[in-house]
């Protein structure tokens, strides 16, 4: 009667088209290795990645090769790449126990409390008993792992996020490659200075203005700040929380990003850095088919470069840390494991390595070697090899660490503080009485 | 009165539709009332609160007040330009001997078009980097200095997502405007005409009384459709920059969907509905009160 009363609850404010699938029996999620036949059936994982990406084709081709010996067997993949949409459909899902088999999600909050109604599987003991564990990238799990060390999601990407720059732009402008954070906005106002563009930027989707949000706490307080922050512990009005909001301003009010970047999606600010119009990029290594092939538009080839993420005067974290996501994760049902779906996954998490590998892109584990695509360019190395020389510590996305209330506040005003709409004051102001009253609920 | 048997057979036929509606529309609305006494983020217990989600709203909420009066004049612009706009369009119409088919299609091409390509178009028709066609235009006609990016100024992103859906349902509403205008008796405009009745006194005097209530029925749905409005303002800004372009809807959806704050998000669903009914009845109030006096 509870979950019936949920699902109509959720009913009645949505018109989402719910896609419920097949039970199973298992509902502990500590019980990695359930006991009994594999019984072949169709078995479904909504998932957040583009249709036509390397994920989705090869674990289709995996899930056919294991359809081969176990008919009957298939596996529907739901997917919608854009994030929000997934999410609500996630949340939406959740709320009507209608979970599939397998789901993405970030390590958020929400994702937690999902995991603490032991509606998820420990990731961190199924890939031990798969004896999987120790081949991935430990900076890969951690970022699946929650605050408290648990991980319940499974990585299928490594991603190393960059600032590209186009070289020629630069010394155009007569500036170079910054040395610090706060080099920037100088560098930003030399640029509009001899009418270029300084950063293209997709502000209609929000998270590229939050990453850089991130930076300066990272930078200043290490990865701890965003933990603290969430949870009421650190505020905006800190040192670290003031450098970061008076940092945004004046990239703001040096004119860093394109005119009208709130309205621009993620295919303008990608035009407009490929067209040689703006003069940096910030943006990860899933893109290195675009910036690093011959795909890249010639006339802007060989002077597409990128740099890390710089380093402040007194810095507690290393030019070798900044934000190394592995994608969004993939969480598996508890309530719908089974023999069948721990023998699938037993299967495809064994060849899925080699696969990712050889499609040219980083894998989350160490064991394969990435093939590097014909048709790249020098840059294309050099990206990968950035993996190699990692530190240990790494800037997390603040999207997937704000409980979603402050995290959709803090993403609105952001646009107005760049804008120049709001004082640093009025942000901090709004940001830490948003986050007090929220956090709470989220996390007691 | 019907006999007997008649009004057995209408009410035999009126229950079908009378409980697809009650199962579609008035239960989910009594379910968001009874939700919206209750905390609850879709996956926890659910947590009784009374009446402190409306105390929130009313009093502890600013981008609920902000929203509330971004729908407002999100509804005056719609009503402007789909009433307005729609009112002028069909007396043109009736004015003209040729091609009132074409125009009439024309007109109403935009309500066929899916609210995403809409959105999607309107877009591209604000950008200003890449220059949009309004940028363009106002360069062109020597008024650059108007030029700006539409959709992130604070100052002009509420009418600019209101325009898109005023431009989409005009035709409709002309359509229908139209179709009462023909309907006025010719022998009542020509006998006004005799007397020495200008354009406007015809206008005002006989043809607009004449179809008041296919006005008022279109200014209802008019209403309800501009303070139900959600696509095409959450497709283009998402609600901004800030809350510059938050409506209450997008603002229920996202306390729904984005925060999981389904009780709070079902106390600004209930304020939608009965905002909904105060404003029909204010129309009904003031248009009958008008053609009363």
């Amino acid at each position: 009667m509870k979950n019936m009363l949920r699902a109509a609850a959720a009913a009645a404010v949505t018109v989402l088209a719910l896609t419920a699938c097949g039970g199973g029996s298992s509902t502990d999620p500590s019980n990695v290795s359930p006991a009994g036949e594999v019984k072949p059936r169709e078995i479904s994982w909504l998932l957040s990645r583009p249709a036509d990406g390397a994920v989705i084709n090869i674990m289709t081709k995996l899930a056919d090769d294991y359809a081969k010996d176990h008919p009957g067997f298939k596996l529907n993949l739901i997917t919608t790449p854009d994030r929000p949409s997934y999410i609500q459909k996630l949340e939406t899902l959740a709320a009507a126990n209608k979970l599939p088999e397998l789901f993405d999600t970030d390590a958020t909050p929400f994702a937690q409390q999902l995991a603490k109604q032991g509606k998820m599987v420990d990731a961190e003991k199924l890939l031990k008993t798969l004896d999987l564990y120790d081949d991935y990238r430990p900076g890969a799990l951690d970022y699946q792992r929650f605050d408290d060390g648990s991980l319940f999601m499974i990585p299928f990407q490594f991603e190393l996020e960059f600032i590209w720059y186009n070289k020629a732009l630069l010394e155009k402008a007569g500036v170079a490659v910054p040395k610090s954070l706060d080099d920037i906005p100088v560098m930003c106002t030399s640029l509009r200075k001899a009418g270029i563009t300084p950063i293209a930027i997709d502000g209609q989707d929000q998270w590229p203005l939050e990453r850089y949000v991130a930076y300066q706490p990272f930078r200043e307080a290490g990865p701890d700040f965003v933990q603290k922050l969430k949870k009421g512990e650190a505020k905006f009005s800190d040192a670290a929380g003031q450098k970061t909001v008076n940092w945004m301003a004046e990239l703001g009010k040096a004119k860093c990003f394109q005119e009208g970047f709130s309205a621009q999606g993620y295919s303008d600010a990608q035009n407009q850095f490929t067209s040689g119009q703006a003069a940096m990029y910030n943006i990860g290594t899933w893109e290195l088919p675009s910036l690093a092939t011959d795909k890249l538009n010639p006339a802007v080839r060989d002077d597409i470069d990128f740099f890390t993420l710089p380093t402040t005067e007194g810095s507690v974290t290393s030019a070798n840390e900044f934000v190394s996501p592995s994608g969004i994760g993939m969480a598996v049902n508890a309530k719908t494991y089974d023999p069948l779906v721990s023998d699938f996954l037993k299967f495809a998490l064994q060849k899925y390595p080699a696969e990712y590998a050889a499609t040219g892109a980083l894998s989350p584990t160490t064991n394969v070697e990435t093939t590097v695509p014909a048709n790249a360019t020098p840059l294309y190395r050099k990206a990968l090899d950035q993996a190699k020389d990692l530190g240990s510590k790494q800037a997390m996305p603040w999207d997937t660490q704000l409980d979603p209330t402050t995290n959709g506040r803090l993403q609105q005003e952001l646009v107005l503080l760049v804008q120049g709409n709001i004082t640093p004051g009025q942000f901090t102001e709004t940001m830490d009485n948003t986050v007090e009253q929220n956090a709470p609920k989220f996390f007691k | 009165m019907l006999p007997n048997r008649s009004r057995t057979s209408v009410l035999v036929f009126l229950l079908p539709p009378l409980l697809l509606y009650g199962a579609a529309v008035l239960f989910p609305i009594l379910q968001s009332l009874f939700l919206s006494f209750f905390s609850w983020n879709g996956i926890s217990d659910m947590e009784f609160v009374g009446l402190d989600n409306y105390v929130r709203m009313f009093v502890a909420d600013d981008i609920f007040w902000r929203a509330f009066l971004n729908a407002l004049l999100y509804l005056a612009i719609c009503l402007v330009l789909q009433l307005g706009g729609a009112l002028l369009v069909a007396s043109l119409l009736t004015s003209l001997s040729r091609g009132r088919e074409l125009i009439k299609t024309l007109y109403l091409l935009p309500a066929i078009i899916s609210t995403v390509a809409i959105a999607f178009l309107f877009v591209r028709i604000y950008s200003i980097d890449p220059v949009g066609l309004l940028n363009q235009l106002l360069h062109w006609i020597g008024l650059g200095s108007l030029e700006r990016p539409w959709l992130s100024d604070v100052s002009t992103v509420l009418a600019a997502v209101s325009a898109p859906e005023g431009w989409r349902f005009t035709g409709l509403y002309m359509l229908i405007i139209y179709a009462a205008l023909i309907a006025v008796p010719k022998e009542l405009e020509e006998a006004a005409v005799l007397d020495g009745a200008s354009r406007w006194t015809l206008f005002t005097k006989i043809r607009f009384p004449y179809i008041r209530p296919v006005w008022i029925t279109t200014t209802i749905m008019a209403t309800t459709y501009g303070l139900r409005g959600f696509d095409i303002p959450y497709l283009m800004t998402n609600g901004g920059p800030g809350q510059s372009s938050e409506l209450l809807t997008t603002y229920m959806y996202k306390t729904a969907f984005t925060s999981t704050d389904f009780g709070y998000a079902s106390t600004i669903s209930v304020f939608i509905v009965v905002e909904c009914l105060v404003a029909v009845g204010l129309i009904l109030f003031l248009l009958k009160r008008k053609a009363e006096s």
